[in-house]
């Protein structure tokens, strides 16, 4: 669907959407594989894949070797492309988003559990009736507040 | 084609339509169901999918437009800041809704008596009162007893865990001096009726698989299956028929799952299609003695849309607040400035709901029910890293006023797959209710300032949410009066008399709660007031 320099370029797209956190070992977006995402993300966009080629294109009409620009150009030049591409760049911003957190490994990550949400969910105790009851004292304390009718 | 005549056809199998089914099971009647959407296996919820998250914005999402499935309809929205939001299936929007379960108070019922706003109900809160409890009995609901916001009610089981995020937000109104209180939920805190209790998922929006939530799919439609209530799926209703001598109705015509049209007589028919689906089906069935739409001979079928305003604050706190575990949008709610107090210049109020935080992608992607993604690069970084693990944040429901511009209407060019004409939306926010939301965030952000918040976060730019319209009242509004409402005090239809509306659209007014347990306790009170006029009831 798209050629070799047009996937560089897409990883290195990804990679300044969602930038890595090299001290908390949380990877960029390109790095972690979103593009993979994409084909399959007809759900939740109409024409994702021309949506992206448009990207790629306005990308390298700008500029034919992305990679070799350094970063504060490449995000400039980003943002330029994303005020000339306004629906095409939030499609990719919004796939992007979806494709990288939907993943069970990133999760984590933000303290989420890995796992699917049902069966297991998560441990979250009750508070104790003690707590409960010094929580609610100040707002028992002063009694009634609804209009009697 | 035909089918065989039944005593009670009740259209819609969300929280209204089988809560009335529940009611008139005693009375023996051969009851028949029509729902446009499919009966879920636990397979279909996709709570239980890796990648759950994304089903939001696709076959999960609350807005029919986005999910676009054979059994949605399609909703214009485009006249409105609101978009009406709903699902299709056995149990309705109970399947996606949060689970949230405030009564209204005694004041929602008299506005017009003590605030000169709206109309005064029919029915008072007092009337409703058993039927409440009743309803909570046979839902399952969480919560403690003795809030000092309402007249005195037990909810049978005790309190969800309101976690170190309801704790946090907790001392904060401690410290203000203002009323809070744990949720009353309809999530069960404990197993209940062979049901299993909620294992805290988060994701209450994507249906409930384990049962927890009282999504009538889990509460209601068992028993009445097994009780001989028929439910036939994927059958949506194109219009009420009426008999053109007696004025009576007769039944309904619906397409069925194998693409015919079919017809089914009843004695006794009952709408339970929500505020945006119910006025719809009376405005499309038209004839000689219904020009204007089935039982709108006040015109005001469709008038005076009522939702329920939402805006947000969001506070960044130094721990992480574990927002995502607990169901969804219930920890604490507050009604501190629910009842009308002059002195704030609007009437009526509203109330702080400290829904959880959300799931990274939907964070991400702007929060629930919102369409706006937090930025790329440098900043995305930043705010995943530093704001997201750490947020707690209030909700401010409004209460909105009837106006009778706010409308539901057949759109004259957009329809179902099934050729029946879509709703259009008319729905502006009014003055009363701007000033609420203002009040409110203000108020939020002195909460959570003073529950240890170290930043707030806040729009702040008069923009009420989007994907808010869970709640859509008013649209077939009761009344005495045949000329300023729909149906009477209990329901029936005052130009058609074997016709009743059971739905949110037969709310006078909106309160500031969420009105599911108002729906269906009305829909109870309704049932019990044809059981006790059964001798008299087409008179």
């Amino acid at each position: 669907m798209w050629t070799d320099k047009q996937n560089q370029t897409l990883i290195l797209i990804l990679d300044e959407l969602i930038p890595a956190n090299e001290k908390a070992g949380v990877p960029a977006a390109g790095a972690l594989g979103v593009a993979d995402f994409f084909p399959a993300a007809t759900p939740y966009a109409p024409d994702p894949v021309q949506s992206i080629t448009g990207i790629l294109k306005a990308v390298d009409d700008k500029i034919p070797d992305f990679a070799k620009l350094p970063r504060a150009e490449k995000i400039a030049l980003l943002k330029d492309v994303e005020t000339r591409h306004a629906a095409d760049f939030a499609t990719l911003v919004r796939l992007t988003y979806m494709g990288y957190y939907s993943r069970s490994d990133v999760r984590p990550m933000f303290g989420v559990g890995p796992h699917p949400v049902q069966p297991k969910g998560y441990d979250v105790a009750r508070e104790s009736n003690e707590l409960m009851d010094s929580l609610t004292a100040p707002v028992r304390a002063r009694g009634q507040v609804f209009r009697d009718v | 084609m035909k089918n065989e005549p039944v005593d009670v056809l009740i259209v819609g199998a969300g929280a209204s339509g089988a809560a009335i089914a529940w009611s008139l099971l005693e009375t023996r009647m051969r009851i028949l169901c029509l729902e446009q959407g499919p009966h879920l296996a636990d397979k279909d919820f996709p709570s239980r999918d890796d990648d759950y998250e994304l089903s939001r914005y696709g076959k999960f999402s609350c807005d029919p437009n986005v999910r676009g499935l054979k059994q949605d309809y399609p909703i214009n929205a485009d006249d409105s800041c609101i978009m009406p939001v709903n699902f299709n299936a056995v149990g309705g929007s109970t399947i996606n809704f949060l689970g949230h379960w405030p009564r209204m108070k005694p004041s929602d019922f008299k506005t017009k008596t003590l605030d000169g706003v709206a109309d005064d109900w029919p029915v008072d809160y007092a009337t409703l009162s058993p039927f409440y409890d009743m309803n909570d009995q046979t839902t399952g609901v969480s919560g403690l007893a003795c809030n000092p916001a309402y007249p005195k009610y037990s909810p049978p089981l005790p309190p969800i865990p309101i976690g170190k995020l309801g704790q946090t937000l907790a001392k904060g109104f401690n410290e203000m001096g203002w009323h809070w209180w744990p949720s009353d939920v309809s999530i069960l805190s404990e197993d209940y009726d062979g049901r299993q209790k909620c294992v805290n998922a988060g994701t209450c929006d994507l249906g409930c698989a384990a049962g927890a939530k009282g999504g009538t799919n889990f509460t209601y439609w068992p028993m009445l299956e097994n009780a001989g209530v028929e439910l036939r799926t994927e059958c949506r209703v194109r219009e009420i028929m009426v008999d053109q001598d007696t004025g009576m109705a007769t039944g309904v015509i619906y397409h069925g799952p194998d693409g015919q049209v079919h017809e089914q007589k009843a004695e006794l028919v009952i709408v339970a299609c929500n505020g945006v689906g119910t006025p719809r089906l009376l405005l499309n069935s038209k004839s000689k003695m219904f020009p204007d739409g089935l039982a709108n001979r006040s015109g005001m079928v469709g008038k005076n849309l009522m939702f329920h305003p939402l805006t947000g604050v969001t506070g960044v706190f130094d721990e992480p607040m574990k927002g995502h575990e607990g169901p969804m949008a219930c920890s604490i709610l507050s009604q501190e400035f629910y009842e009308t107090d002059a002195t704030r210049g609007f009437v009526r109020g509203y109330g702080l709901h400290s829904g959880r935080s959300t799931t990274p992608m939907t964070y991400a992607l702007g929060g629930f029910g919102i369409d706006s993604p937090i930025p790329w690069g440098d900043e995305h970084r930043d705010v995943m890293d530093n704001v997201y693990p750490y947020i707690a944040g209030l909700t401010v429901v409004a209460e909105d006023l009837p106006e009778e511009h706010n409308c539901v209407t057949l759109d004259p060019n957009l329809s179902d797959s099934d050729g029946i004409p879509a709703p259009k939306i008319t729905y502006r926010l009014g003055e009363n209710s701007r000033k609420i939301l203002k009040h409110g965030e203000e108020r939020a952000k002195e909460i959570l300032l003073a529950a240890g918040a170290k930043k707030i976060l806040s729009k702040g730019n008069d923009i009420v949410w989007w994907r808010a319209g869970w709640h859509q009242m008013g649209t077939c509004r009761m009344g005495d009066d045949p000329n300023g409402s729909v149906v009477n005090g209990w329901g029936r239809s005052h130009d058609v008399k074997n016709l009743f509306i059971v739905d949110g659209s037969i709310f006078v007014t909106a309160g500031a709660v969420n009105p599911t347990s108002t729906i269906q306790a009305l829909a109870l009170y309704v049932g019990d007031s044809i059981k006790t006029n059964i001798e008299t009831l087409f008179d």
